[in-house]
C-alpha cells in the first residue's frame, strides 16, 4: 500500500452563485504521476488554488500526509512540501533566471529574511539554484532576464522555481500551455525527468502527454469529479469520451 | 571551459561589491563643501532630501509599495526632535536622531500593519489619509507643536559636545547631514543587496509568486515599511536640527509629492536615483525660481512630463541605456 500524500474531502467552492468545486475528493499518492483533465472552466485551476491555500474552500478539508492544512496559509503549506506552477506565467520578469530560482531556494533554506550578509555571499543558495538550472538545461540562460527568454524557456523557469522549494507534492497547471510545438519537447523532457519521490499532479490538455505520463487520471467536469482511473480505464470510459474527449476532439 | 551559469553566479556574487564610481557622490559632496561655501544651507537641504528619497526608494523602488504619504514619517521625526528640545530639554543631536527613528519607525510599524493589507489606489488613499491625520494632529496639538506657527528658534547642543551648529554658513550642518546620510546609505545599501532585499524585489516583481514560494509577504512589507519610516524620521530630524525650526510644512502633501518626484526623476529602485534626483530637482528648482519667480513650477512640470513620457526610469535609466548602447557599439 502506498502512502496518501495529499487528499481532499468534500471540498466545495463557490464564486457567488457559481459552484466551481462540488464535493471534490481527490487523492494523490507518494511518487504519483497523476493527471487532472477536463474542459476549460471545469475548475481545475481552482482546485490547485484550493490545495495551495491561494483560495479558501467554502466547505471541506485539505489533508497533507494526514494533517489538516485547510486553514494554513500558502507559506505554511509550502513549508510542508506543496509547490505549484501557474497556468499563466507568474515570474519575476525583471530579474535574471538565476535570481528567480535564488528567491525560491533562499525561502526554502530559511535565509530569505536575512538582512546583513549580501545575497551574493550565500554560495550555498547560489550553488543549489545553479544545479537546479543545470538539471533543467537552463544554466546557459542563468544570467538573462526572464522577460527576454522565449516563452517555452519561461515555462521552464516556472518549474525551476517550484522545484527550488524541494516539494513533496508538485502541482503543474498546464505546464506546456502556450508553448509553440517546436519548443514543447523541452517541457515534456523536464516533466519526464522529475525526481521519482515527488508526487506530481499535472493539469494538461495534450492527451498524448497525459496518457504517456500519468498512472492515474482524474476527469473533472463543472466542478465535479466525473471519472477516475488508470489511463486504460479512462480511455475506455464511454462517458468520458462523450463529455470530454469528444468535445476536445470537436474543438480540434 | 567554464560551466554554463558560472558567469551569472559570479555576477550575483559580485553584485554587492563596491564599484569605483560609488565614491563619486561623496567626493562631489566634499568638493561642494569647499567650492560653494555660501551654498551650504542649500546643500544641507539637498543632503536631507537625498536621505528622505533613499528611504522612499526602499519601499517604493524595491518593495513596490506606492505611497503618497511618506512625509508622515519625515514630519514625525522632525517634530520628535523639536518637541524633545523645546519641552524636555533633550537637545543632544545624535540621541535625538535615535529618538526620531524610534518614533517614526513605531508609527510606520503600526500604520504598516493596518494599511499594507491594501494595494494600489486604496493604499495610495490610506497613506495619504495617515499623513493628513498626523498633519492635523500637529496643527491641533499647539501646546506641544506650536500649531500652525510651528516651533521657531530651536536650539541644539553641539555634535559630540564639540561641533557647534553654525547659524551663518551651515558648515557643521552640512557635514553633519553628510555623515548621517553616509551611515544611513551604507545601511540601506546592505539591506537591498541582502536576501531580504532580494525578496522585497520579488514582492515588487510578482506578489502572487512570492506567496507561492512561501514568503511571509505581509511581514516582510511591514519590516521594510518600518525601516523606511525610521530612516525618513532621521531625515526629518536632521531637517529640524539643522534649520533650527519645524512647522507644518514637514508633514504636508507638498513634501510627500516632492520626494516622490525626486525619486522618479532620478530613477527608483536604483539606490543612486535618490542622489541624482535630489540634486537635479533641487538645482533645477533653485535656478528656475531665481530666473522665473512666478512661473518656475511650470518648468518643473514640463521636465516631469518629459521624464514620465520618455524616460520611465529617470535620469539613471537614461544613463543605463546610453551605457548599454556604447557597449553594443564597442562589441560590434
Ligand atoms: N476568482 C474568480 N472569481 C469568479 N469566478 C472565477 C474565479 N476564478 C475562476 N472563476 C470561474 O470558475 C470557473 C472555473 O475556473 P478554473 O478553475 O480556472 O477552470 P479550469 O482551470 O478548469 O479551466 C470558471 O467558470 C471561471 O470563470
Ligand atoms: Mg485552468
Amino acid at each position: 500500500m502506498t502512502a496518501v500524500l495529499l487528499e481532499t474531502r468534500g471540498l466545495c467552492k463557490n464564486f457567488g452563485a457559481l459552484e466551481v468545486a462540488r464535493e471534490v475528493g481527490i487523492r494523490l499518492e507518494a511518487g504519483a504521476r497523476h493527471a487532472l483533465i477536463g474542459p476549460n472552466g471545469a475548475g481545475k485551476t481552482t482546485l490547485v488554488n484550493l490545495l495551495t491555500g491561494l483560495l479558501r474552500p467554502s466547505r471541506g478539508r485539505v489533508l497533507l500526509r494526514g494533517e489538516d492544512v485547510t486553514h494554513l496559509t500558502q507559506a505554511g503549506r509550502v513549508k510542508r512540501g506543496i509547490a505549484r506552477t501557474f497556468q499563466i506565467n507568474q515570474l519575476f520578469r525583471g530579474l535574471t533566471v538565476l535570481e528567480n530560482v535564488y528567491i525560491a531556494v533562499a525561502e526554502r533554506m530559511g535565509v530569505a529574511s536575512s538582512m546583513i550578509r549580501p545575497a551574493g555571499r550565500r554560495r550555498d543558495v547560489i550553488d543549489q539554484a545553479l544545479r537546479l538550472l543545470e538539471t533543467l538545461k537552463l544554466a546557459d540562460d542563468a544570467g538573462r532576464r526572464v522577460a527576454e527568454l522565449p516563452y517555452g524557456r519561461q515555462r521552464l523557469v516556472e518549474i525551476a522555481i517550484a522545484l527550488g522549494l524541494e516539494p513533496r507534492v508538485l502541482l503543474l497547471d498546464e505546464p506546456a500551455a502556450g508553448v509553440p510545438g517546436a519548443e514543447s519537447h523541452i517541457i515534456l523532457d523536464a516533466i519526464a525527468a522529475l525526481p521519482d519521490e515527488i508526487g506530481v499532479l499535472i493539469i494538461e490538455h495534450d492527451m498524448d502527454l497525459v496518457f504517456r505520463f500519468a498512472q492515474q487520471i482524474t476527469v473533472m467536469v463543472s466542478g465535479e469529479i466525473f471519472a477516475e482511473g488508470t489511463p486504460t480505464e479512462i480511455a475506455a470510459n464511454r462517458d468520458v469520451r462523450a463529455v470530454y474527449l469528444g468535445s476536445a476532439a470537436a474543438d480540434g | 571551459m567554464t560551466p554554463p551559469g558560472f558567469a551569472a553566479a559570479q555576477a550575483l556574487a559580485a553584485r554587492h561589491r563596491f564599484k569605483w564610481w560609488e565614491v563619486l557622490p561623496w567626493v562631489a559632496a566634499i568638493a561642494a563643501f569647499f567650492l560653494f561655501p555660501t551654498y551650504l544651507s542649500f546643500g544641507t537641504q539637498v543632503l536631507i532630501t537625498i536621505l528622505f528619497a533613499l528611504s522612499l526608494d526602499l519601499v517604493m523602488g524595491y518593495a513596490g509599495i506606492v505611497t503618497l504619504g511618506h512625509a508622515a514619517f519625515f514630519g514625525a521625526g522632525a517634530y520628535t526632535v523639536g518637541i524633545l528640545a523645546l519641552h524636555f530639554g533633550w537637545n543632544e543631536p545624535l540621541s535625538g536622531l535615535v529618538a526620531a527613528a524610534v518614533v517614526a519607525g513605531a508609527i510606520g510599524f503600526v500604520s504598516g500593519v493596518v494599511l499594507l493589507r491594501t494595494q494600489g489606489l486604496a493604499l495610495l488613499m490610506v497613506t495619504l489619509c495617515t499623513m493628513a491625520l498626523l498633519e492635523e494632529s500637529a496643527n491641533m496639538g499647539a501646546a506641544y507643536t506650536g500649531g500652525f506657527d510651528g516651533m521657531p528658534g530651536l536650539e541644539f547642543a553641539p555634535i559630540f559636545g564639540v561641533f557647534q551648529f553654525d547659524p551663518l554658513f551651515f558648515r557643521a550642518q552640512y557635514l553633519y547631514a553628510l555623515a548621517v546620510l553616509l551611515v544611513c546609505f551604507v545601511l540601506v545599501r546592505a539591506l537591498v543587496y541582502s536576501p531580504f532585499g532580494e525578496s522585497l524585489t520579488g514582492i515588487r516583481e510578482n506578489v502572487l509568486r512570492m506567496h507561492a514560494v512561501g514568503a511571509p509577504v505581509q511581514r516582510r512589507l511591514v519590516v521594510a515599511y518600518t525601516i523606511s519610516a525610521a530612516l525618513a524620521g532621521v531625515a526629518g530630524a536632521v531637517f529640524t536640527q539643522t534649520t533650527a525650526f519645524v512647522n507644518l510644512s514637514v508633514l504636508g502633501l507638498d513634501r510627500a509629492a516632492g520626494v516622490l518626484i525626486v525619486l522618479i526623476l532620478g530613477g527608483y529602485g536604483r539606490l543612486y536615483g535618490a542622489f541624482v534626483g535630489a540634486v537635479a530637482y533641487m538645482v533645477l528648482e533653485h535656478t528656475l525660481a531665481k530666473a522665473y519667480p512666478t512661473a518656475w513650477q511650470l518648468g518643473i512640470g514640463i521636465v516631469l512630463i518629459v521624464v514620465a513620457l520618455y524616460a520611465r526610469n529617470g535620469i539613471l535609466g537614461i544613463a543605463e541605456t546610453l551605457r548599454g548602447r556604447l557597449r553594443m557599439r564597442r562589441a560590434s
